[in-house]
């Protein structure tokens, strides 16, 4: 029950608009979106008619990529560590 | 920006890692179940992973007293019944020949009617003024968060709710606190952290040293966030990762817990068959929308099982992640999802039904030796 369904947004009328994934076309609440800026093509989450996150395209990724670059970079600068300004 | 990973490439790294030994990783979204299910993840990952189903599945830990209200609503109190399609199919503890779900309310001449939004209730209201109409509302922070829009917006004079809302961190809190919580490393569940943000996960590693990551619900998702939460075990080096950046962001969705907050208040809450836990339940703010206060409430005194689970039924257990699905006695022999005994094989979220549906079969039993197949 707790799963969102990505859509995009084909129409803003008010609070409502209408969305459409996989050619199905929905009436969405965007009610919870108030603060966002929305427009026509964007894509949202939604879940039991209500879009509860604007998407941004980003993938699956972990934080270790981030720690495993830094280690790798410091590595390669250990060697001239010494060295360096 | 790194290059995008597919599924093989995670489960390479997940393979490469120096496990040494069991590494319990439990998931608390009938979601995730559903897809580390679907796409087999078990079979894929190393025999050292075990992937714990736990506490995913609203409506299996729905009071039963509350299920026994809405039929009782139903087929007494001349209203029109909605709830999510999920709940029409549980059973409450009722002889028998007598009505015992939702759906058998309705085959009885009862109004009630499966709605997929929040919408659909208001709107069945609005087109009879004159009929009450009561919308029996289970679900998580993600499912509340749009019952709590529904009510800010304003609903019809004639709708009011029975609510079982429940947060989720509060059940895994209980577990960590039990002293045995069964698992080692946490998923943290996509859709939930969506709404509320992922700081509500934040006590799991701060406080109980588990390592945990917050992951979506496709198979590269999942396997970030086992790669995570598996690196963290092994390196000591822990922190609350996010691997679901698409939507889960600091904080959440601030208008939908401004909505919550605004409508709803959290509350010392009764989950099925495992008893009540602290600031676990979303209440009604409002007095004029609560159900129980138009309607007369049901009589539980002759129903000596109300609250429980079903007679020989491992629910509870199940939800907690205590057993597996298949170990329970019932699973797949008295128990499938075209006669289900308890919630857990009714609702598409439940892991019992999950695990069906995925084609794990009841086990032999015991007594029969290895390698021979059951009738």
């Amino acid at each position: 029950m707790c799963l969102g369904i990505p859509m995009r947004i084909v129409e803003i009328h008010g609070v409502n608009a209408r969305c459409e994934a996989k050619g199905v076309s929905r009436e969405v609440s965007l009610f919870m979106l108030q603060d966002e800026p929305l427009q026509v093509g964007d894509p949202v989450l939604v879940h039991v008619g209500y879009a509860i996150q604007k998407m941004t395209p980003q993938e699956a990724r972990s934080t270790w990529e981030l720690f495993d670059r830094a280690l790798a970079a410091e590595e390669a600068a250990a060697p001239s560590g010494g060295e360096h300004v | 920006m790194s290059a995008t990973r597919s599924a093989r490439d995670w489960l390479e790294r997940i393979h490469a890692l120096p496990l040494r030994g069991r590494v319990r990783i439990m998931n608390v979204c009938g979601g995730h179940e559903r897809s580390i299910t679907r796409a087999g993840l078990r079979t894929l990952l190393p025999a050292e992973i075990e992937l714990i189903p736990g506490p995913g599945c609203p409506v299996c830990v729905c009071p039963e007293e509350d299920i026994h209200q809405a039929i009782h609503w139903a087929l007494t109190a001349g209203v029109t019944l909605v709830a999510f399609g999920d709940m029409l199919r549980v059973p409450i503890d009722r002889p028998r020949r007598e009505i015992r779900s939702l759906e058998q309310a309705r085959a009885a001449g009862a109004d009630v009617r499966p709605v997929a939004s929040p919408t659909e209730a208001v709107r069945i209201a609005a087109a009879a003024p004159e009929r009450p109409v009561v919308f029996f509302a289970a679900g998580f922070e993600t499912t509340i968060a749009p019952v709590a829009a529904m009510l800010a917006e304003g609903i019809p004079d004639n709708l009011s709710v029975l609510l079982s809302g429940r947060l989720t961190w509060p059940a895994v809190a209980m577990l960590l606190a039990s002293g045995e919580p069964g698992f080692d490393c946490l998923i943290a569940p996509g859709h939930v952290a969506t709404v509320m943000g992922p700081e509500e996960w934040a006590f799991v590693v701060r406080e109980h040293r588990i390592p945990t990551a917050v992951a979506g619900f496709t198979p590269e998702s999942l396997l970030a966030a086992i790669y995570s939460t598996l690196r963290q075990h092994l390196e000591g080096r822990l922190f609350l990762d996010n691997c679901y950046p698409e939507v889960v962001r600091p904080g959440g969705n601030p208008e939908a817990r401004a909505l919550l907050r605004r409508t709803l208040e959290v509350v010392d809450a009764p989950w099925r068959g495992i008893g009540i836990l602290p600031a676990s339940g979303f209440a009604l703010a409002a007095h004029s929308w609560d159900a129980r206060r138009r309607h007369p409430p049901a009589d539980h005194r002759d129903r000596p099982r109300a609250g429980g689970m079903p007679a020989g039924c491992d629910c509870a257990r199940v939800v907690l992640g205590r057993i597996y699905p298949d170990a329970c006695k019932l699973y797949g022999r008295t128990c499938t999802p075209r006669t289900p005994v308890g919630p857990c094989m009714v609702s598409d979220e439940g892991a019992c039904r999950i695990w069906w549906t995925g084609g794990v079969r009841a086990p032999a039993p015991a007594e029969i030796p290895a390698g021979v197949q059951a009738p």
